[in-house]
């Protein structure tokens, strides 16, 4: 591996030099150090009981009991949002809890807390029930009452007519009819109660089938929604009453009540009792309130204090599972008095390691101290960037393609610059540019208000990136100046237009044209372009070929970093057998385009460079004529066809010959000096045996020849990518010259003030939907999209893994 | 102001922000090469598309046309 680097180091440009360490840890001092370690987090762990499974590791009861007070936690937690209260932020780090005494805290408040559940569960019930119980007695007295009355009038209506009428009839046999039906009366039996009113239909309906028809059945319905006593839920409800005559009629009647859930609740038709009922009721209804508000009461004083410091002890239990996952990480040593644990750590903090491990050797007043050793490996370690605040955005944007592989270039480093650039490309206008700094400046100001609070899944991704976003609208304001573009509207900022009417009439403006009169405008496009004829015309032209000198400058950067890579590691096959021949090939065909626009640029050639680049593979032999723009131009196109020509070859054969080659001579070297392998190198060989595989000619070549096709084929259509920087900062620029003219000018035109302040609305929210929201989404999509393609394909590998150190920070942010 | 002139005060601003990171900034050797690498690879961005479209209308192939106005 090469170590040597060729260059003086950057920040960010390659990983940290990691190293394999192994820690040798007394038992008594090992939770301690661990913990140290979690403050610290700067070492990987790995794990070494991989073939163990997690009930067989060492301190697995521990992690169980961790996993059981989280339960408490989460279930407190619960209680809590269920309650109202939020646990209090302002954490009263009053004293160093320990676990065990946690845990018993924590078991009592469960208990205490659940018991206050289920008391004031069974109380609300209760209360419920009564309360339903009230209803009904107030409805069906209603029920009651307005049948007694209408009982009563009939009577009385009844004996009108049989005074009025029956005098001379037969009052005898009147008075017989009515005293033989007293007799056959049956005493009626009625139940009554509460059901839900969505199925008071289906109720009536099965009443009236099982019972044929003989019951009577009357409901009244309860304005207000009823808690259910056993559910608990609102719902609306029905009371009824049920008459019914004989035993048989009544068990069917209970059955199909219970059937419907429809409480039941014992009812008088004596109206003093039922008043004395009333009372009763109402009494206790009061009564149980008083006690259940006491309750609540007590509860939410619990959760209160619970509140205060469930941070502390949720931080503190997280803690803990942690450091036990990690311990179980270790594998214990033979006389069981160590923990041999391995890791990865940066080189950097070798000594910030030891002094930790020397700290909690002193804190937990142990006679041996912990042992530090830097293994030799041939694993590939893991990759750590140190990031900031800054970086690590852009950093995230280069990991989501693939982890740097260790020591690799990452293009993190020309990323900061390039993407928000490539952005800016296709997002010019300063206007928008302004006011995407101002959104995100307003996230960098409140930053930590805003760090410590949750958003929302957007408002999270935004303030992430909100340093991308910064500079993104810094290079659209520097962008837009160049494209003169001001919510589309063109500033004569930097001097005067270039251009001019020919003679003072400007009779010909509209049909010959302007007439350039002085010098080219200073700085961006000249602002006489804006909405003439020409402007399309002109722009396409410039932005097409803009694209692509950008495009062409990116891959040449991306080719360049493929050369310090094989700097770095030494690799003198990759700088000539892929680094030379790429860049010949690459710079022969659209560095020569590159050229010729800029030739023509600065000749004011009218030279066809489409015709130029297509007869140069057609017929390179033929005459250029009218469309050579220097001499020897030619001659120079056949060398850079032949160049173009050798390189593909160069890239391809070369190199698997040479790799097998140095394969061999490697092979032949290591198997005169296998003597000195002791078991001091034992995990060095160990490795070796995964590291030097057989060397498949056939596959090193196949991969070879995809690499090359790759390279040749993405040539021609990674640079036709460019191609849409030209495309969507058209879609930009018109866009929003649309919304200024059909939208804004529009609504001018009318002087009218009610249409101006719609056109105005109008402007505004397409301004900020479309322009800024989805414009700055799809240019970010594009910009990615260049930079994991186009870009990194020319030298990333991006086949590493993270360095994932284990540090209580990380498992904080984890769990939100 | 010809292509030069405009050219060096990128290079003159180039240097200047260069020498004002180094000075303000000064965290040792890797950290002021990185920011170096990055206020060159800006100054080089912009520098390009400033240059380009300064180019693109040194000698114009074809000029503004103005519209009709109605």
């Amino acid at each position: 591996m090469g170590d040597g680097g060729c260059c003086p180091t950057m920040d960010l440009l390659r990983s940290e030099p990691m190293q394999l360490v192994q820690l040798i840890i007394p038992m008594e001092s090992a939770h301690r150090s661990i913990s140290y370690l979690g403050d610290l987090g700067l070492f990987q762990f790995k794990d070494l009981n991989v073939e163990k499974s997690p009930f067989q590791r060492t301190y697995a009861s521990q992690i169980k009991r961790c996993g059981e007070m989280a339960r408490k936690l989460r279930f407190f937690r619960e209680q809590m949002t269920k309650a109202g209260f939020s646990p209090s932020t302002r954490s009263t780090m009053d004293t160093e809890i320990n676990l065990d005494d946690l845990e018993v805290k924590l078991g009592e408040l469960e208990a205490e807390l659940a018991e206050m559940n289920a008391n004031s569960e069974k109380l609300q019930r209760s209360h419920n029930e009564l309360l339903e119980y009230k209803l009904v007695l107030q409805k069906a007295g209603e029920f009651f009452h307005s049948a007694q009355s209408s009982a009563a009038d009939q009577q009385i209506e009844f004996e009108a007519h049989l005074f009025g009428e029956g005098s001379i009839d037969s009052p005898l046999l009147l008075e017989q009819e009515m005293s033989t039906d007293f007799s056959k009366q049956v005493k009626l039996g009625y139940v009554s109660g509460l059901v839900a009113r969505e199925k008071s239909l289906a109720f009536e309906r099965v009443l009236f089938r099982a019972t044929r028809g003989n019951v009577f059945l009357k409901q009244a319905t309860v304005e207000d929604p009823v808690k259910d006593p056993v559910s608990g839920d609102k719902i609306n409800k029905n009371v009824f009453i049920v008459f019914y005559s004989g035993e048989r009629a009544k068990n069917k009647i209970l059955k199909i009540c219970d059937a419907f859930g429809a409480n039941r609740y014992p009812f008088t038709d004596d109206l003093g009792k039922q008043y004395q009922m009333i009372t009763e009721v109402s009494g206790k209804l009061s009564e149980l309130k008083t006690t259940i508000d006491v309750g609540l009461v007590h509860r939410g004083n619990l959760l209160q204090t619970i509140g205060y410091q469930f941070e502390q002890w949720n931080f503190l239990v997280k803690k803990e599972k942690s450091i036990y996952h990690t311990l179980n990480m270790l594998s214990i040593d033979v006389t069981k008095k160590c923990l041999v644990g391995e890791g990865w750590c940066p080189v950097f903090a070798t000594n910030q390691i030891q002094n930790t491990l020397q700290r909690a050797t002193l804190d937990s007043n142990s006679q041996v101290g912990a042992i530090l050793q830097v293994l030799h490996t041939k694993e590939s370690p893991p990759t750590y960037f140190r990031t900031n605040k800054v970086t690590s955005a852009f950093q995230e944007i280069v990991d989501a393609y693939g982890v740097a592989k260790y020591q690799e270039a990452n293009p993190g480093v020309y990323t900061i610059v390039t993407f928000p650039f490539l952005f800016a490309v296709m997002f010019g206008d300063w206007g928008h540019g302004i006011c995407l700094l101002l959104a995100t400046l307003y996230f960098i100001i409140r930053e930590k208000r805003l760090s410590s609070q949750k958003l929302g899944d957007i408002m999270e991704m935004t303030f992430g990136g909100r340093y991308i976003i910064m500079m993104m609208a810094l290079f659209s304001i520097y962008t837009g100046l160049i494209y003169n573009e001001f919510f589309s509207m063109p500033f004569e900022l930097f001097g005067r237009s270039a251009y001019d009417c020919r003679d003072p009439s400007c009779g010909d403006a509209s049909t010959v044209g302007l007439i350039m009169v002085r010098d080219t405008y200073p700085f961006g496009v000249d602002p006489k372009w804006h909405g003439t004829r020409s402007e399309l015309p002109f722009l396409n032209s410039l932005k097409m070929k803009m694209s692509i000198l950008l495009g062409v400058a990116q891959m040449n950067l991306g080719i360049i970093l493929s050369y310090f890579n094989a700097k770095f590691f030494a690799s003198d096959i990759n700088i000539w057998y892929q680094f030379v021949p790429q860049m010949i090939f690459l710079n022969s065909l659209f560095g020569y385009l590159s050229l010729l626009i800029i030739v023509k640029w600065c000749t004011g050639s009218q030279a066809d460079l489409y015709h130029v680049m297509i007869y140069m593979f057609l017929s390179p032999t033929d005459d250029l004529g009218e469309n050579q723009l220097f001499t020897g131009q030619k001659f120079l196109q056949i060398v850079l066809l032949l160049l173009a020509l050798v390189a593909v070859p160069w890239m391809l054969f070369p190199k698997p010959f040479l790799l097998k080659k140095q394969h061999q001579e490697r092979h032949r070297g290591q198997s005169y000096t296998p003597l000195h392998i002791t078991d001091d190198f034992e995990l060095e060989s160990h490795n070796d045996a995964h590291g030097h595989e057989e060397f498949e000619f056939s596959e090193v070549f196949v991969h070879q020849l995809i690499h090359t096709i790759e390279f040749v084929l993405g040539a021609v259509s990674n640079t036709a990518s460019y191609l849409r920087l030209w495309a969507l900062s058209l879609a930009h620029s018109e866009l929003s010259s649309v919304f200024y003219e059909k939208v804004l000018l529009l609504a001018w035109g009318f002087n009218n003030v009610v249409i101006l302040i719609v056109g105005i609305v109008v402007f505004i929210c397409a301004t900020v939907g479309v322009l800024l929201v989805m414009e700055t989404l799809s240019a970010f999509l594009h910009a990615l999209r260049l930079h994991w393609v186009e870009f990194q394909s020319k030298f990333y590998e991006g086949d590493g893994y993270k360095f994932y150190p284990f540090s209580f920070t990380l498992i904080t942010e984890d769990e939100e | 102001m010809g292509f030069l002139v405009t050219t060096l005060i990128y290079v003159v601003v180039g240097i200047i922000a260069c020498l004002f990171t180094r000075i303000c900034c000064n965290r040792g050797p890797s950290s002021n090469l990185f920011h170096l690498t990055l206020i060159i690879t800006a100054t080089v961005c912009c520098w390009m598309m400033w240059a380009i479209v300064y180019l693109a209308q040194m000698k114009p192939l074809i000029v503004p046309i103005l519209s009709e106005e109605e």
